[in-house]
This record gives structure tokens, C-alpha cells and sequence, in this order.
């Protein structure tokens, strides 16, 4: 294994922009409508308890990947065979945020440049940016994560006159139902996500127990500033609009009075997709190494991004399904990946250390 | 990944030129090597002769000195290398007089009279002993005089170097305001003289090197002992010794031959010609390299924040040097950026202007027949070109061509309807900008890279910008220097070290020295040092030097 190291902030920055990721464009919660803010927080706690099972799996199984702690657990044959399926699962899931990112940036900015164009050229860039290392990605987005920070504060702040701070009434208009099934899907999209990091972890160069610490932190940071973005958005959009738009970042941030500020979104959406896809890349091409005893990982990322590139043309149809997938089938489909299988992984190895 | 193709593209025509099989200097320097004096002079002289040729400034005396002039010796010398003064009136004068009288007094025929001439006759201070062909030639082709003495295998090499140089001057390249006016010269004693004048610690080392086959380039070494970090001195030490080239003209070759990332274009290794530059890093923990012959010394490890850091910076109050620190960085990214700023929001973006800015752009460009992209790259390589041209030229043309080029070119262009006028003032503050930044090494680079992104904003409007941005900052995350990440304070993260790249803090405020540099000696200076003013009745109060923990 190569020997890089992250530090704490990397780590911490890491983990921020992989969360604001795709959630910049998309927003999961919407569909409880003007109580996606309480969808916010229970899914939030939900998500949180996700993270803390993560981190518990990789503290109890301290510098081994996921693959390892796979192998470890169900033994070689069987833990291989659902390493490949968390590969597959990796590679579509970077697959879904190139067509995201492409889909947003062929919509907003650049109606009639072929969508693979755009994500082609993203991905030579990540593929030079995750060949160089975990490292560079992780000091470039010390670099350019803070910007979200700062894009984030700019909007809301020049947004402060169109808000309507009664918006969010009346509380639970549809019942507790819809609610909660925004928050499940917030819970798996984006914060039961982070499933990937357990293959980045092994790299974090301070005790193991700073790990904690690091990951509650940025969990409860993103959830704080998404909580304040969804109530901007629901003060700014009113319910109807927050339910109904496709992207609502960018319809917020084309509502700034007196000036355009559309292009910030873009890079926001680059800074925040460019960790999520290079985090996902990095995760497929290093699980594959592993399960197939190749010595460095950087033989397999152009493979594997390629791979995800044409995953990502195909996959769908248009944005109405990728919005409808998001929303429907995702939170279902990570069931497996991001809730059963790290439960047992983390009950076994429980029992393991207790024996 | 372009490494991968560079590096495969390289070792594909290091081979095919290798497979060729030349290399007449080893010949050349073989009837050198492993070759010592001998006791007989004429041999030795002989020698000499079919070694050196009969070039007219070679200088060989012979002659016949003591009291009855018994003793053989010879006096070989390179004229213009020596000061003729200090041969004539002190080697010779020693030589021939003194040597007389002592031989009158105590018959020095038949003992070790070249000992005797080198312990109490010669009135130098540096005379040392040559063994071997190779040292004799190295001492008298740098300007020594040799002494050799029939009977004797071993010569003596007498320091009488001396030859016109220039004298030490204002640094062209990196003028101030405020602070010293002196600057390196060619020649490698002044330098380094320069440096000590400046560093009068005892732990300052200098290491003398030889590189070059043909060319032997003095080549020194300079750090304090104890600061430096030993590895990063012993990773100089390895990379000089490997180097195996015909000759060194200047720091250049150097440079390009001990770098860490010799495909990129971005430059890991930083050069000056300011003495208290390279003293300021020096004191850091830096290593200093001097070259022989050239004014520009090399400095590693070297962080790209060092580019925007002019030396006047220290030496103006700490809000002057802060500001336009600022300042400086501002131009840095408008000459990377602001032409394609321009392109893409001209081309991709026209709704972000505002309005009245949007009309009277494409009012001003309505005439122009071209695309915003091919207006931006006619007027930036007629820029290019005059820039060059500039600098090239007589000195008085100079400024002659630079105000043709500036101002009738510029106009003239506006007026024949090629370029649109928004887009001269962009290229004039771009090309303005690109001066303002101190290392020119980065504002060349920054002009190479501004092509490129000027190319992709054509192609993706403010996309493409970004993406360019972000490659550029991926590449550079992942350079080192001598084991220090080129970015350093800021990624990795270290806010201590951040005091000295955005802002410069006030002198009282750097305690420490930078943590990846100067790691081995961290604390430069004790805490507290900033000014205010005690009354009489309350002391001056002593603090105890704390350990300062991060």
C-alpha cells in the first residue's frame, strides 16, 4: 500500500465537499415539501447514526480497507464476491453524479454541447487529479472546498430581502408520512454515502480516535448548513416552486437582485462533484486492486473512469428519470450496501474484538 | 498520466541516442586521471607542455634561484587569471631574493627546500600542496600559481587569483525601493563574501564542488549548520554529485539538472541574484547553491509562495508589505485569468455583465470581424513579441520599440477594426500584471499557462476557466521540492505559516521559523518582541523563553 497520508482537515474538507457533491444541484428532501426542514433533521440523525456505524467499523478494524475488513469478516471467497458488488456499486454511484453534473451543466449553461463532451472532459481531469494520488486530491480540495464555504455565505446573504420567513407553515401540512420518506432518502443521499471513505480512512495519519471526532464534526457541520440552505430555499421559493424546480441552487442563486451570479453554482457543483467522483474512483479503482492482488491501483483508474463515463451517458434516459431515480429507487437500492452489510460487518467485528 | 507519455517519449531518444556509442571526452580526460608528479622537473614539465599545448597565455618560468643558483624550479601560471602584481612582487620577489639569503645563511641545498619555501619564505596566506596532474591543473587553470621544484614530487599552489570582473552592482532583475542596492557579480569569492558579510555565524558552511567535465564550474553549497535540515543538505549533495555533464554556463544548467519535476512548467527551485534574498533563506533553513561565472544563485527547498514574496516586502512596515503583497496576488491570478475571463464572458456569458457594460462592449466590437478568442490571441502574442523584442534589442531602442508597440499598435489596431478597444485594455493589464509579480520564472510560466486556459475558456466559457484552474492547481498540489510539498502553507494546511504568504507579519509577530523548512531549529526568536513603551518605574520585563508548542 502506498504510504500518503491525510491530515485532520484534509479529512474534514474531504468529507464537506463530498457531501455538498451532488446536493448542490439536487436537492433530496423536496418532496416534503414545506417540511423539508424537519426532513433535514431526522434524516440527518439518521444519516448521522450511518456515519457513526462507518466509523465504528473502521475504528474497531484500524488501517485495513473495506475490502480487508470484507475479507476478514466473510472470509475470502464470500467477502470478495460482495466486494465486487460494493465495486459495482461505486462505480454506478460516480456514474449517477457524472450524469448529475452533466445533466445540470447541459440544462443551465451549455444547452447544445453534447452532454459527453462536458463529462468527458471532467473526467480526464479527475482521472490526472486521482492519478497524482489521494494526496493532491486531498490538498486541492483543501484548496477549493473552503470556496463553498464562501459561495454558500455570498448567496444566502444577498438573498436576505426576497425572504419570507413564515413559509414554512403550516407544520406537517400532509402528515408525518412524507416526511419521513424524504428524510430516509437524505439519510442514504447523501450522508450514508460516506460507506466510501472506509476505503480513504486507512490513510488518516493521526490516532484512530481523532477519527471520530473529525467525522461527527463534518457531519454535523453539512447538516447545519443544509438545514440553513433549505430554509433559504423554502424563504426564498415557497413550497410549491421547492417541490416542482429541478435545480433549485441554481434557481436561487438566478434570483439575486442586481446581478448574475449563475456561475457560481457551476463552481460550486465542479469543486463538490470533482471530490465526490475523484473519492468514488479512487475507492472503485483501489477495492478492485485489492480484490485482484494488483500492486497499484493507478492501472485500474482510467478503466474504471471510463467505465462510469459511459455508465453515465447510458444510464438514463433524460433528467425527469434521473430525478424520479434519485428520489425512488436509490434510497432502496443502498439498503444493502449502506445499511445491512455494514451492520453486520460492524456487529462481527464487535464480536471479534470482545472475544 | 503525461508524465507516464513524457517519460516514455524521453527514454525512447535517451535510447536511441545512446545506442549510438559516443563519448570522445573520456578519452579526452583519461592521460589526466590517476596521474602524479614526479621528482624530475623537466619530466614534469615536459608534461606540462604536451598537456597544456603551446597556448600564449600559458605561463611557464624556469629558473635557477639560491645563493649559487643550484635550485631548479619553475613558476607556471595562466596570464589574466593571476594578479601580476602579487606573482611579480611577492611569489617572485620571495622566490628570488629571499630564498638567496636564507641559502647564503643556511645551505638549503640538498634539504626540503620546498617545505622550507612554503612554511617560512612565501609571504601568501593560501598555498596548499598538489600532488597529482589533475589537482595541479585544477589549482592553475583557476588562477593559482604553481610551483614545482626539481627534486621535489610534490608542487605548490600558490593563491594569486585575480582577473577583471564586474563590480558588485544593483541586481537588474529584482530592483526595490527600500532595501540594499548590492548584487551577486560573476564571481563566485565576491559572492560569497556577500553572504558572509550578511551571516556571521560560525555554523555558515560553505562546501566547494567541481561540476563539469570539460567546464570544472566551481559550485558551492551554503547553509547554517544546525537549521538546515541535514536531509535536505544531503539530498543536495547526492543530486550535485550525479551530476555528470561537459559544462556548466550558469545556474540554469544546474537548475534543470537537480529539480524534482523536470517535465513540469512550473519552476521547483528558486533563483536570485539579491545576496540578502538567499541570505533571508539561508536563515530559514534554506539551502543556498553559488554557481562560478553567473550572478544568479539557486535556493531549495523552494515553495510557490515564494514567487509572490519580494524582498521589499520585509523591509517596507508590515501593512505596506501586506497590502501590496495583496496586491501582487491579485495581478498574479489577472495574468493567468483575466483574458479568458474576458473570452468566455464575452463569448458564453454576455448575461453576466451588466447592462450598460454589455452595449458599450459590443458596440465597441461590432466592427471587429473576429471572435473574442482570435482578437485575444493576436493582441497577446503582438504583446509577446514586442515584449521580447524589448528586451532583446540595443538598450536605447528599447523604449522606442516599446511605445511603437504600445501605444501606435494598440491604437492602430483599434482603429483598422481588428481588435475591439475592451480587449487592448485587457491585454495591456494582463501584460501589466504579469510584471508585477517578483519571480520572473512564474510570470513566464503564468504567461504559458494563460494561452492555454485562454484556449479552453474559447471552447467552455467559464466551465472550461474552472477546469483549467483546477488542473493547474491538481498539478501543483502534487509537486515537491526537495521533499516540501510546493504549495506548502496552504495545502498542507499550516496557519502558522500562513503569516508570510497572503499578509507578511511584522517582524516581532515570526517567532518561528517555517515548520517544513526550518523544522530543525523551529524557533527563531523569542515571543513578546513587539515595541511599547515602560514607564520608569515598571522594568523592562524579562521573559522566560517558553517552549513554543503548537
Amino acid at each position: 500500500m502506498e504510504n500518503v497520508k491525510i491530515s485532520g482537515i484534509q479529512l474534514f474538507l474531504l468529507i464537506i465537499g463530498f457531501l455538498f457533491g451532488s446536493t448542490s444541484i439536487l436537492t433530496p428532501v423536496a418532496s416534503a415539501k414545506n417540511d423539508a426542514w424537519l426532513a433535514v433533521i431526522i434524516g440527518g440523525l439518521g444519516g448521522a447514526c450511518l456515519v457513526w456505524m462507518y466509523v465504528a467499523i473502521a475504528v474497531l478494524n484500524p488501517s485495513k480497507t473495506l475490502v480487508e475488513i470484507l475479507r476478514n469478516r466473510f472470509g475470502k471467497y464470500l467477502g470478495n464476491a460482495i466486494a465486487i458488488l460494493y465495486i459495482w456499486y461505486i462505480v454506478h454511484f460516480s456514474a449517477l453524479t457524472f450524469r448529475n453534473f452533466g445533466e445540470f451543466i447541459v440544462t443551465v449553461t451549455y444547452p447544445e454541447t453534447p452532454m459527453v463532451v462536458i463529462i468527458g472532459i471532467f473526467a480526464a481531469l479527475l482521472v490526472y487529479a486521482v492519478n497524482s494520488g489521494i494526496e493532491v486530491v486531498s490538498r486541492s480540495s483543501e484548496l477549493f472546498v473552503p470556496l463553498l464555504f464562501v459561495i454558500i455565505i455570498i448567496i444566502s446573504l444577498s438573498l436576505i430581502t426576497t425572504h419570507d420567513f413564515t413559509a414554512f407553515l403550516p407544520l406537517l401540512e400532509n402528515g408525518i408520512k412524507p416526511v419521513l420518506h424524504a428524510a430516509f432518502e437524505f439519510a442514504t443521499f447523501p450522508l450514508g454515502e460516506i460507506f466510501v471513505f472506509l476505503m480513504v480512512f486507512p490513510h488518516f495519519n493521526k490516532k484512530i480516535n481523532n477519527l471520530k471526532k473529525i467525522a461527527a464534526f463534518s457531519v454535523i457541520i453539512f447538516i447545519l448548513l443544509y438545514l440553513w440552505s433549505i430554509f433559504e430555499y423554502l424563504f426564498v421559493l415557497g413550497k410549491d416552486l421547492l417541490y416542482r424546480a429541478n435545480f433549485v441552487p441554481h434557481i436561487i442563486a438566478s434570483l439575486i437582485p442586481n446581478s448574475n451570479l449563475e456561475p457560481l453554482i457551476d463552481i460550486y457543483l465542479i469543486i463538490g462533484g470533482g471530490v465526490k467522483i475523484s473519492i468514488c474512483i479512487y475507492a472503485a479503482a483501489k477495492a478492485l486492486s485489492q480484490v485482484f492482488g494488483i500492486s497499484d491501483y493507478r492501472k485500474l483508474v482510467t478503466a474504471v473512469t471510463t467505465f462510469s463515463v459511459v455508465l453515465s451517458v447510458w444510464v438514463y434516459e433524460n433528467l425527469l428519470e434521473m430525478v424520479e431515480f434519485a428520489q425512488k429507487v436509490w434510497p432502496y437500492y443502498s439498503i444493502p450496501f449502506q445499511i445491512v452489510i455494514p451492520l453486520i460487518l460492524l456487529l462481527s467485528s464487535y464480536r471479534a474484538k470482545t472475544d | 498520466m503525461i508524465r507516464k507519455v513524457f517519460g516514455k517519449l524521453f527514454s525512447r531518444l535517451v535510447k536511441i541516442e545512446s545506442d549510438k556509442k559516443c563519448d570522445p571526452e573520456t578519452n579526452l580526460l583519461k592521460d589526466i586521471e590517476n596521474l602524479d608528479l614526479t621528482a624530475d622537473l623537466k619530466a614534469n614539465l615536459h608534461r606540462i607542455k604536451q598537456i597544456l599545448g603551446d597556448s600564449p597565455d600559458v605561463v611557464i618560468r624556469t629558473c635557477r634561484i639560491g645563493w649559487k643558483q643550484e635550485i631548479c624550479l619553475a613558476v607556471i601560471h595562466i596570464d589574466g587569471l593571476v594578479d601580476k602584481s602579487l606573482v611579480n612582487d611577492d611569489v617572485m620577489k620571495a622566490l628570488m631574493l629571499e630564498v638567496q639569503m636564507v641559502d647564503r645563511k643556511e645551505n638549503l641545498k640538498g634539504k626540503h627546500i620546498l617545505e622550507s619555501i612554503r612554511d617560512s619564505m612565501l609571504p601568501i596566506s593560501d598555498v596548499k600542496n598538489v600532488k597529482s596532474f589533475a589537482d595541479f591543473f585544477d589549482s592553475v587553470l583557476s588562477g593559482d600559481t604553481a610551483i614545482l621544484v626539481d627534486g621535489s614530487d610534490v608542487g605548490l599552489a600558490v593563491s594569486t587569483r585575480g582577473w577583471k570582473s564586474r563590480n558588485v552592482e544593483e541586481p537588474a532583475s529584482e530592483s526595490v525601493v527600500r532595501g540594499p542596492r548590492d548584487g551577486f557579480t560573476e564571481n563566485l569569492r565576491d559572492n560569497t563574501a556577500l553572504l558572509r558579510r550578511r551571516i556571521k555565524t560560525p555554523h555558515l558552511r560553505v562546501e566547494a564542488y567541481k561540476i563539469g567535465k570539460l567546464s570544472r564550474t566551481d559550485v558551492e553549497i551554503v547553509y547554517i549548520k544546525g537549521i538546515a535540515d541535514e536531509k535536505v543538505i544531503e539530498e543536495v549533495r547526492r543530486r550535485l554529485r550525479r551530476i555528470d555533464v561537459d559544462h556548466i554556463l550558469e545556474s540554469g544548467y544546474i537548475e534543470e539538472l537537480i529539480e524534482d519535476a523536470p517535465l513540469s512548467l512550473f519552476s521547483t527551485i528558486y533563483r536570485t541574484e539579491r545576496p540578502d534574498k538567499l541570505a533571508g533563506g539561508i536563515f530559514e533553513g534554506r539551502v543556498g547553491i553559488l554557481i562560478d561565472n553567473t550572478p544568479f544563485a539557486l535556493l531549495v527547498p523552494s515553495v510557490f509562495a515564494e514567487w509572490i514574496q519580494a524582498a521589499e516586502d520585509y523591509y517596507e512596515r508590515y501593512p505596506i508589505g501586506s497590502l501590496i503583497r495583496l496586491l501582487r496576488i491579485g495581478a498574479l491570478l489577472s495574468s493567468l485569468l483575466l483574458p479568458s475571463f474576458y473570452v468566455a464572458i464575452t463569448t458564453y456569458h454576455q448575461e453576466m455583465l451588466p447592462t450598460v457594460l454589455l452595449l458599450s462592449i459590443s458596440a465597441a466590437r461590432e466592427g471587429v470581424p473576429f471572435p473574442a478568442i482570435v482578437e485575444a490571441f493576436l493582441m497577446e502574442l503582438s504583446f509577446e513579441v514586442l515584449r521580447e523584442a524589448g528586451i532583446r534589442l540595443p538598450r536605447p531602442i528599447g523604449p522606442a520599440i516599446s511605445i511603437i508597440g504600445g501605444v501606435i499598435i494598440g491604437d492602430a489596431a483599434v482603429r483598422a477594426g481588428l481588435v475591439g478597444a475592451p480587449m487592448v485594455v485587457v491585454v495591456a493589464f494582463t501584460g501589466i500584471a504579469s510584471y508585477a509579480i517578483s519571480g520572473y520564472t512564474a510570470s513566464i510560466t503564468m504567461r504559458f499557462l494563460r494561452f492555454g486556459v485562454m484556449v479552453l475558456s474559447a471552447v467552455l466559457g467559464l466551465y472550461g476557466v474552472m477546469l483549467a484552474v483546477i488542473a493547474i492547481t491538481a498539478h501543483m498540489v502534487s509537486l515537491r521540492s526537495f521533499g516540501v510539498p510546493y504549495l506548502s502553507p496552504i495545502a498542507p494546511f499550516n496557519v502558522r505559516d500562513l503569516k508570510d504568504v497572503f499578509l507578511r507579519a511584522p517582524w516581532w509577530a515570526m517567532f518561528k521559523r517555517p515548520r517544513l523548512i526550518g523544522h530543525n531549529e523551529p524557533i527563531r526568536q523569542d515571543y513578546f518582541l513587539m515595541p511599547r513603551y515602560f514607564t520608569d518605574e515598571e522594568d523592562e520585563p524579562v521573559h522566560e523563553r517558553r517552549d513554543h508548542d503548537d
